[in-house]
């Protein structure tokens, strides 16, 4: 044997960091939808706050929304992202102790961040919330991440880039520049700063960020995701090549336009509004091209769902991605907007994305993944069914009691009586509230329970195994994969 | 046995579904009924009562959104809203008849109007037989009983479309899945039209 | 077909890919952004719009600190209910010195951004602490540590000043010189309760232009 073909003879995929990056993402889904959990019950008792600084509804929902995005979220598409894209270029990371510095790193920001919102040091723009020392320091650890992902990308031997991974770089290069210009501050003090924007100026360029956010990281990069473990749960290629080149290159374009629809008659320019608005809707285009994508792949394999629990999921998380990307431009038309901004419909919108969208996926991702990682059968079957049933129940309170919540606000806040007055006090409004409240909660607390049936299947098929060693594929002299 | 038995009248269906709603499901796997039949035989019937008990309630007690004192609309408005309702579900029910004929196709199910309008009208029996809630119109109780109603709707969905459609289980998973995917859109859809409907101008006025 | 063609010259590309990426990805960015930073209704303070004070600084800061802009919104629409029920709808140019932008996304309590002078100082204070004082189904946090706080104690003022002076905020020397006086004896509830009071007090009904409210 040559000496190149004995290097490559030793050679093993990197999935040590894999596997800590599931588990560091499993234990922020605790954390964060345990904190959620405790946000919406301070939202019908808000006695038990205890007067506590750190257990202000104030503090704990950007610690929420901050540990489920960038803490369960970001892990996971680090995780998915090291072991997809070692698999599509057919060779193991190249930089891998810069992927296991990366994802420490990762995990410290994410946690000592956290730490900070409950100590009181808060930008005040939503997701975006940590202060300056943690921008700059988690810009570091993603420039890291992008090394990882594009180093890999370049020593690749297959030269096509599997489109997951153009989604998964879409999501690094898009979330940096996003965060780059949001996040431009003058220090006052170590602990405190103040964006270089102002009032409306603020406004706009905050919602270009917070939107995309949404766009590239809850959406493109899971989308990532799909694009490799659907196939591979599937057995089947991806149904069509030609939509997703489409859909991809219209998303990354039109995406981005989108973030006005969150200050629909704010003292912003009309233009801007109408703009945004306009993008948003032709923004159901590429959204539904991907969710039909993925579904006739998956038609075509259905005999798999009979022993694959990991399917079924990844199937449901497909159809409220159709759900929630068709809300979305719907609530993006000015007139929808006027009654449901401000309002609990808002928050139903978000929690069918990301409840029935991004955690669903990545449930059904890792019931997948992690048997393969360690070369075992999952613990048990029957119990990843109920956590679909649970998943699927929880979903469905959270989304139809802040629909209820929701317009119920709108319409009664927008509603005149016949001398023109404001026909109900605020107050009143909102002491209706607690019902729906109280179906929220049961919601996601369902939903929250099914989640540690899941990490407790997990735990019990990792127990004890190590991660196992897998070869990429040899080269022929001919250079073709075998 | 086969259509045979199907077809007295709407007590006795609505019932066997209640109680054995997998043997309705396997009659309809064997039976050929007539879209035209199913529709007004049976669901123009369902799709009335919702409405009728709304009205009901509506006119009696004013609808109570728990903010203030219950809302009494005008007569007209409350009988406009009523038949605007009674035309919406039973867009809905035929609407997601023609969607689910459309899916068929792709999952290999049987195709017939007829077979996928019974199938429908099957999936409504729930709802009708909730919507005798709306005789006491609060809107929070209504939302409480309809969750289970719904519930109860996926339930029949999953278990009973593949054996209606004759298609194996996980296919019929699928399209089950797809079904709700359809639902759901057409849901939010109609919240959104309503909404902006309602804004400019086109809608009851409450707060009196 | 030509553009799938092009398209695998892409993919198998990666420096092409990126750069395709960023620069479609740039684009709305650019369109949306550029001229909001260069329009000038969006930087012009209208009616008596001013800077903030040392104490309503302060009392800012303990506001975006606490995650009141997670429930309240500083925003009034311009329909007509909203109008109606919290005063004029609210202008671009009230808004130049916020650093940052706290028109909010959410409504679990009222908007806030016109509640300067509606209630009295002893009012918002007892509110602040306990809520349920004084209205009585409320789902508001209590901050009770606000009354025990010096003002003082919440940051560095004169460092914060200075950071907003850099960016461009007309505070003089003097100003930042006196900051400290300003907050001596003074706790942190005194602080958010001059910032609220001064809400939405900079414009002037006279400034209203002829359409008012569009619904």
């Amino acid at each position: 044997m040559s000496e190149n073909q004995q290097i490559i003879a030793n050679e093993y995929y990197h999935d040590g960091v894999v596997r800590f990056l599931v588990v560091c993402s499993m234990l922020w889904a605790v954390l964060g939808m345990g904190a959620g959990v405790y946000v919406a019950a301070e939202l019908i008792w808000p006695e038990i706050d205890f007067g506590q600084f750190w257990l202000s509804f104030g503090r704990l929902r950007p610690l929420h929304t901050n540990a489920i995005i960038f803490g369960f979220g970001v892990s996971a598409l680090m995780a998915t992202a090291f072991y997809s894209v070692q698999r599509t270029c057919h060779v193991p990371l190249p930089t891998l102790r810069l992927a296991w510095v990366t994802a420490m790193l990762w995990q410290i920001c994410v946690l000592s961040g956290g730490l900070s919102l409950l100590a009181g040091m808060n930008s005040g723009k939503e997701y975006a919330e940590l202060e300056w020392p943690f921008d700059i320091a988690i810009a570091i650890v993603w420039i890291s991440f992008g090394v990882v992902f594009f180093s890999t990308i370049a020593c690749r031997r297959i030269k096509p880039i599997y489109i997951s991974n153009w989604f998964y770089g879409g999501l690094i290069i898009v979330i940096a520049m996003l965060h780059v210009v949001n996040s431009l501050v003058m220090p006052a003090t170590l602990l405190k700063s103040y964006p270089v924007y102002a009032g409306a100026q603020d406004a706009i360029v905050q919602w270009w960020y917070g939107h995309n956010a949404v766009g590239f990281l809850l959406t493109g990069g899971f989308l990532g995701m799909l694009y490799y473990f659907l196939p591979k749960q599937a057995d089947r290629p991806i149904w069509s090549y030609k939509l997703s080149v489409v859909a991809f290159w219209s998303f990354t374009y039109a995406y981005i336009w989108a973030g006005p629809h969150h200050l629909h008659y704010n003292s912003i320019p009309d233009w801007v509004q109408n703009l945004g608005m306009v993008m948003s809707l032709i923004l159901l285009a590429p959204s539904w091209a991907t969710m039909i994508n993925g579904i006739m792949t998956v038609s075509s394999a259905s005999e798999k769902l009979r022993t694959d629990p990991a399917l079924k999921f990844i199937v449901l998380s497909l159809a409220f991605y159709g759900l929630a990307t068709f809300e979305g431009p719907m609530m993006a038309i000015k007139s929808v907007n006027a009654v449901s901004h401000f309002t609990d419909w808002t928050i139903g919108h978000v929690h069918s994305g990301a409840l029935g969208w991004n955690a669903l996926i990545v449930f059904g991702t890792f019931y997948y993944l992690v048997p393969r990682l360690v070369d075992a059968k999952l613990y048990s079957v029957r119990l990843a069914n109920i956590h679909f049933w649970l998943a699927l129940a929880g979903t469905m309170l959270y989304v139809l009691s802040m629909w209820g919540a929701g317009v119920s606000q709108g319409l009664l806040w927008l509603s005149l009586d016949e001398f023109g007055e404001p026909s109900f006090s605020f107050k009143d409004i909102m002491a209706s509230m607690p019902p729906y409240y109280m179906l929220r909660l049961l919601g996601g607390f369902t939903f929250f329970l099914g989640t540690l049936l899941m990490i407790f299947n997990l735990v019990m098929t990792m127990k004890g195994r190590p991660t196992v060693r897998v070869r990429p594929p040899k080269i022929t002299a001919t250079g073709e994969a075998q | 046995m086969n259509g045979t038995r199907t077809n007295t009248d709407t007590g006795p269906l609505l019932l066997r579904v209640l109680f054995r709603p997998k043997e309705t499901f396997e009659d309809l796997s064997r039976a050929e009924p007539s879209p035209y039949r199913i529709f007004f035989k049976y669901l123009v019937w369902f799709a009335l009562l919702p409405p009728m008990f709304a009205y009901i309630g509506g006119s009696r007690y004013g609808w109570d959104l728990g903010a203030a004192n219950p809302l009494i609309l005008a007569e007209i408005q409350l009988r406009i809203v009523s038949m605007l309702y009674f035309f919406v579900l039973l867009t809905a029910f035929v609407s997601t008849a023609f969607a689910s004929q459309w899916m068929s196709e792709t999952y290999g199910a049987r195709k017939s109007l007829g077979v996928h309008m019974a199938m429908v009208t099957i999936l409504a029996v729930p709802m009708t037989v909730g919507s005798v809630v709306h005789l006491y119109p609060h809107v929070f109780i209504n939302l409480l009983v309809f969750i289970p109603v719904l519930i109860w709707a996926m339930y029949l969905l999953y278990v009973g479309l593949p054996v209606a459609l004759n298609i194996e289980p996980e296919k019929g998973m699928l399209m089950a899945s797809s079904l709700v995917g359809w639902l759901l859109v057409g849901f939010v859809t109609l919240l959104g039209v309503t909404v902006a409907l309602w804004t400019e101008g086109l809608g009851p006025s409450i707060g009196a | 077909m030509s553009g799938l063609s092009l398209h695998k010259r892409l993919e198998n590309n990666a420096g092409l890919l990126v750069f395709g990426i960023l620069v479609v990805s740039s684009i709305g960015g650019l369109v949306q952004i550029i001229p909001s930073l260069t329009q000038e209704s969006l930087k012009t303070p209208i009616g008596n719009t001013q800077v903030y004070g040392a104490l309503e600084l302060v009392g800012r800061d303990i506001y975006v600190r606490e995650g009141c802009s997670v429930c309240h919104s500083q925003q009034i629409r311009p329909l007509l209910a909203e109008v109606k029920r919290y005063g004029p709808y609210s202008r671009a140019g009230e808004f130049v010195y916020d650093r940052p932008f706290l028109w909010g996304s959410k409504r679990t309590g009222p908007d806030l951004h016109r509640i300067g002078g509606k209630y009295s100082d002893t009012w918002q204070k007892v509110h602040l602490i306990n809520p349920r004082s004084v209205v009585e189904n409320s789902i508001m946090p209590g901050y009770p540590w606000l009354a025990v706080r010096p003002a003082s104690s919440t940051g560095n003022i004169q460092a914060n000043l200075r950071a907003l002076q850099r960016l461009g905020d007309p505070y003089t020397d003097a100003d930042i010189l006196e900051a400290p006086a300003k907050l001596e004896g003074l706790m942190e509830v005194d602080a958010l309760v001059a910032y609220l009071q001064q809400l939405g007090t900079g414009f002037d009904n006279s400034m209203a232009d002829n359409h008012g409210a569009e619904h």
